[in-house]
């Protein structure tokens, strides 16, 4: 039978133990020793509890609780001790070589043409430009004709185009044509190519709804080119179309200006020079101020490389929507105008990236398109 | 064009490069100006004067020149050239000049050099480093009345503009209507060149000229004349001819060229005295006519063809090519000259059909092909025929002019609302119409608005946007401000497709995939490789009828070959690849454009592991799988939430292979395609048998979108169990997966996972085992353990009964 002042010695020993206890096996060799449930030496003076007088159970039993609590403290105490001087350890010990590679991730991308498409047609949203799409494969009515370019037109050179081989009248009456530029005149079948630019999207569009209209068209194109570095015969385009009452030749300046300001940054100036398209009137090339050399036309290494020391770069074509092709689509070109851009997505995307040739888009050498 | 003919037409006192400048940026486009002397512009390079000439002390074979090129500028210069005379005028190259490099194409900086201990200060030049000839023998002798000490650029070689100009404006095809562009610009005015009056007789027994079609051939004007003598045309006409790009012939057929380039407006010379019946006819073809035309070729003229003949036979395509028969010989001394309109598209037409665009007669009929003016008819005949005079010794007989119908000038309302309603910018009337006076526009004004007639050689104005274009042209295109659209916004329609499209961009770029975009149109041949025995696996494709190469003749209907060629190139410098490409594939429809059928195609091959070459730190080496394609494809039908196709049923997809692949149809038609690659397919593509491919029609995908449901967290714990069991190596995972579902009844099955596939020797022969955990979960309770327990029995049984699965401890 242990006495009181057994307890507290049991107490002060299973202290200094616990105090000296090197890790938490120890520790909880000596848990076990003193209070553990089975064996414990505490656990085991509480059982001859009932063997006491009654008058001397109440001093034993509180006497062995403060035991029990004091070793309890201790160990707790050490504990968190020994945790802390672990974790001191840890924090403290030799790191491991930080400059060695990570487990690496694969990285998937955008073909850049994805990503200049979705820039562009992002800026344009933000003016209220809803981005529409249309058959790649069309009629020559909507990629000439309702254009203002007839069968016959002398714009039509300039296009060239690749078209898709027919059957029966329409074969023979482009195989008639000759082998150069099959054209085909039978009324019954009309002749189909591959679209040579977006503006097919206008006149689609503009059947399809009434004024006002604001739209841009990304979408895939195809000429009869002998292929360069800046010449691809597939290849993308991008164009804008909007229709209302008041639209000017200055409202057009103002979309393209917001636009490059936007897309190449700073403040961007934009310059218009007449050129000729037969769909609008008067007609426009669009050039912006280098983003570069600031339209200076030089760099610190001489001339600057992006515009061609030119300070300028020419990025589309443009003009005031045709009344022509309006009246086509019924619109009444007296109540009615607006005007419509478009310009190769390829030609920004150079720009943005530093691409050095265009055909690098369609080659998919992944070792480019990693890169941008 | 030679920039000094332009200025014999006009009299602009500014820099070439000023004019050119100016020009472009009012439409008139400058592809490049030419410079003797290339780029460079033969910039520090003066006429000189050899004053003394010595022997180099050092060196038997070099000379000392020392050259005048100024009152007070000398230098010497070392040179071996033998055909050096004191005296002799040269041209000197100051250091700094650039120079043409005589052994290469490019160009060099001179600088000092040191030859044989003494310092060379500068070059005299050969023709080759000046660059207008091959000869690099001997240094170039100038013509000594050349003055020395000027700018070589200003006194020998002539500066060429190029312009690229739209089919709208054949009026400035010419000197002369550059010369009217410039005089609007600069407002100068022009100077028109020297016309022979003519007066309209002409004795029929000497020519008569008729016109049988009058669309076809609107005006036929001719001038005949006699005591011609054929020989050379003056050198400085041969030099604008040249510089122009065109060959010296003969006086006769100079002087025609020289008036097309001048005025725009060709014409064409016959022998007078080989006309049957002493006519020229403009006519139709007739049926099986034939013609042998100035290059030599026999050619069967189509009846929509035009010819110029005589009474008895064609002469010439009109406007295009003349005859063998007619043409002006060396003995010839009466000539007709024709000069006529015809109708552009005719010409087109025939120019195309006879395969004649780059012919030498090609200068003409892109003239033609274009809508010149009738007006210039008359003056270009009076100009041909005062040249003829002074350069051929001939004496005009007479002149007719058939013009049956004469062509309205058109009158444009032009209200002065109307500037600012197109352009956006404020120009006065009084500015508006000063634009229009220097561009040789007649104006009259009434009230709000000006009534304009272009002039007569101006084809392309018709409307009042022509005419604000014409203004904006010479006021400056500057003169447009910047300004935002007001008004009100459309509304937009949405795009369920194209979003949709986008969102599996996104989730296959977030999966670690490189995006590819490749031609569209390829080579039919590949589609005969995407099966081992050659069989197509998509329908026929749309062939274009004039492809540029064979390798681009035919629209894809299929991205799979695109794949494996983009595949294959990059496999030849890396070991694995991961990517997808989303375009349409093209199906043709009857009398109708085709289905362009948006597809998603996924491919991947060879190595999964590592990520970049050789870095096998951290992860080991491994290669694509069925289970990465699959799990592609599984991701991407997650990320996007889409429900199931409607026909479950695998089918056997073409070219991949036949136990490794299967496809998926929705609505009847094919959505879903997956698989490894046929081996022997792979081969034929030299890539490695992990090749898997992927092809997903985007419209199925849409058709079978759902909006996601949420779901709510339950807050009652899970009970997980973990189960093993042994079936027959036949019994597939679906099914099994399906009795699991279907047993666990109302305890409430949250997930099942597939956590190993085992097959050896504890499995037995002809079997495997398959472990699971089971996951249940209640929305209502705590589940209890005896409730799970019950559940874990019933799948167990169930398992038992259906495949005989005899349960793993």
């Amino acid at each position: 039978m242990t006495t009181t002042g057994g307890l507290e010695a049991i107490a002060a020993r299973a202290e200094a133990e616990i105090a000296a206890a090197p890790d938490e096996a120890a520790l909880d060799a000596l848990r076990v020793r003193y209070v553990g449930r089975r064996e414990g030496e505490i656990t085991a003076a509480l059982k001859e509890l009932p063997k006491l007088p009654a008058a001397e159970r109440p001093v034993y039993g509180a006497a062995a609780n403060a035991a029990r609590a004091r070793i309890e403290a201790a160990l707790e105490a050490r504990a968190g001790a020994i945790r802390a001087a672990a974790l001191e350890r840890d924090l403290g010990a030799e790191a491991t070589d930080l400059t060695l590679p990570p487990r690496r991730v694969r990285v998937g991308r955008y073909h850049p043409i994805t990503q200049t498409i979705r820039e562009i047609t992002r800026i344009f949203a933000g003016m209220g430009f809803e981005a529409v799409e249309g058959p790649e494969v069309e009629w020559d009515y909507y990629n000439f004709e309702a254009l203002n370019i007839p069968p016959g037109h002398p714009a039509r050179d300039k296009f060239n185009t690749l078209w898709i081989a027919q059957e029966a009248s329409v074969a023979m009456a482009v195989a008639a044509a000759g082998a150069g530029r099959p054209r085909a005149q039978s009324s019954s079948t009309q002749p189909m190519l591959l679209r040579t630019h977006t503006s097919p999207m206008q006149i689609r569009t503009m059947e399809q709804r009434r004024p006002p209209v604001r739209i841009v068209v990304p979408g895939r194109c195809f000429r009869f080119e002998a292929t360069d570095t800046t010449h691809e015969s597939v290849f993308f385009q991008l164009e804008g179309l909007a229709i209302d009452e008041q639209l000017s030749m200055a409202d057009l300046k103002g979309v393209l200006y917001s636009f490059a300001r936007q897309l190449f940054g700073g403040d961007r100036k934009v310059r218009f020079r007449p050129d000729y398209f037969p769909f609008t009137e008067p007609s426009a090339e669009i050039a912006f101020d280098c983003f570069v050399c600031d339209g200076s036309g030089r760099t610190n290494e001489g001339g600057c490389r992006t515009c061609g020391a030119t300070g300028w770069i020419e990025i589309a074509g443009c003009g005031m929507v045709h009344p022509e092709a309006l009246r086509r689509v019924g619109y009444d070109p007296a109540k009615y105008q607006g005007f419509a851009w478009g310009g190769g997505v390829e030609r920004i995307a150079m720009l943005l990236t530093g691409t050095p040739d265009i055909r690098l888009f369609h080659q998919n050498d992944l070792r480019y398109l990693e890169s941008v | 064009m030679p920039v000094s003919w332009l200025r014999e037409h006009v009299d602009v006192a500014v820099s070439v490069d000023e004019l050119a400048e100016r020009l472009h940026m009012a439409g008139i486009e400058v592809e490049r100006v030419e410079r003797a002397g290339g780029a460079a512009g033969w910039d520090r390079i003066w006429v000189g004067v050899v004053e003394a000439l010595a022997k180099h002390p050092n060196a038997d074979k070099l000379l000392l020149a020392t050259v005048r090129y100024g009152d007070e500028r000398r230098k010497t210069v070392v040179t071996g050239a033998t055909n050096l005379a004191e005296g002799a005028v040269v041209a000197y190259a100051e250091t700094g000049a650039t120079l043409r490099d005589p052994h290469g194409t490019g160009t060099f900086v001179l600088e000092p050099k040191k030859m044989r201990g003494i310092v060379s200060e500068g070059m005299v030049l050969s023709e080759r480093e000046l660059g207008i000839g091959e000869d690099h023998e001997g240094i170039k002798l100038l013509d000594p009345s050349l003055p020395v000490g000027a700018r070589l650029a200003d006194v020998l070689g002539e500066t060429v503009i190029a312009f690229e100009l739209p089919p709208s404006r054949p009026d400035a095809l010419s000197v002369a209507g550059i010369a009217r562009e410039t005089s609007a610009i600069f407002g100068v005015p022009v100077r028109p060149p020297v016309l022979e009056p003519l007066t309209w007789a002409l004795d029929p027994k000497r020519l008569t000229v008729r016109i049988e079609d009058d669309r076809a051939c609107p005006r036929f004007a001719a001038a005949y004349l006699e005591g011609v003598r054929i020989g050379p045309s003056p050198a400085w006409m041969q030099q604008r001819l040249v510089a122009a790009g065109m060959r010296p012939i003969s006086n006769v057929v100079d002087i025609t060229n020289y008036v097309m380039l001048e005025l725009g407006q060709p014409l064409h010379a016959y022998d007078a005295e080989r006309l049957a019946g002493r006519a020229l006819v403009a006519r139709l073809a007739r049926s099986s006519e034939t013609l042998r035309t100035l290059d030599g070729i026999d050619r069967i003229l189509r009846p929509s063809d035009l010819v110029i003949a005589d009474e008895q036979r064609a002469l010439g395509l009109a406007g295009v090519m003349g005859g063998e028969d007619s043409e002006i010989r060396e003995t010839t001394t009466q000539i007709a000259l024709e000069c006529a309109s015809f109708e552009s598209l005719r010409i087109r037409r025939t120019t195309e059909a006879h395969g004649l665009q780059g012919s030498s007669g090609s200068a003409a009929a892109r003239r033609f092909g274009l809508d010149l003016s009738p007006e210039l008819v008359p003056i270009a005949l009076a100009r041909a025929v005062r040249l003829l005079r002074d350069h051929a010794g001939a004496t005009l007989v007479g002149a007719t002019d058939v013009y049956p119908r004469p062509r309205p000038t058109p009158n444009v309302r032009l209200r002065f609302s109307d500037l600012a309603r197109v352009l956006g910018a404020e120009i006065s009337p009084e500015e508006a119409g000063d634009a229009l006076h220097r561009l040789g526009f007649t104006h009259a004004e009434h009230g709000d608005h000006l009534v304009v007639a272009p002039p007569s050689v101006r084809t392309d104005i018709a409307i009042p946007e022509d005419v604000v274009e014409e203004v904006a042209r010479i006021v400056g295109y500057d003169r447009i401000p910047v300004r935002m659209p007001t008004g009100v916004l459309p509304l937009h329609e949405r795009h369920p497709r194209e979003e949709l499209r986008e969102r599996a961009r996104d989730v296959l770029v977030g999966f670690g995939l490189q995006e590819t975009i490749s031609y569209a149109l390829i080579d039919p041949a590949w589609l005969g490789r995407l099966t081992p025995d050659g069989s197509p696996i998509a329908p026929a494709p749309l062939r274009v009828a004039n492809p540029t190469t064979a390798q681009q003749s035919v629209l894809r209907p299929t991205l799979r070959a695109s794949l494996l060629d983009t595949a294959a190139r990059n496999l030849r410098h890396r070991h694995g690849i991961g990517i997808f490409e989303i375009s349409p594939v093209y199906l043709q429809r009857p009398d109708d454009l085709p289905d362009e059928r948006w597809t998603i195609g996924i491919l991947l091959a060879g190595d999964a592991e590592p990520v970049r070459e050789g870095e096998t730190w951290l992860v080991g080496e491994r290669r694509w799988d069925w289970h990465d394609i699959l799990g592609m494809t599984r991701g991407l039908a997650d990320a996007l939430h889409l429900g199931p196709f409607d026909d479950q049923t695998r089918r056997a997809a073409p070219g991949l292979h036949p136990s490794g692949s299967f496809s998926l149809q929705h609505a009847g038609r094919t959505a879903f395609t997956l698989g490894q690659l046929d081996p022997r397919v792979a081969d034929l593509w030299e890539l490695p048998r992990e090749t898997y491919v992927a092809e997903i029609d985007l419209a199925s995908l849409l058709a079978v979108a759902v909006r996601p449901r949420a779901v709510v967290p339950v807050r009652y714990p899970a009970a997980r169990r973990d189960i093993a069991f042994v079936v027959a190596e036949d019994v597939p995972w679906a099914d099994v997966q399906r009795e699991i579902e279907a047993a666990a009844g109302k305890a409430g099955l949250e997930g099942l996972a597939l956590r190993d596939v085992y097959r050896g020797p504890q499995a037995g022969e002809g079997k495997k085992s398959f472990a699971v955990r089971v996951v249940f979960r209640s929305p209502t309770a705590t589940l209890s353990d005896a409730e799970v327990d019950r559940a874990t029995s019933r799948i167990e049984g169930r398992l038992r009964h259906r495949f005989g699965a005899m349960t793993r401890g």
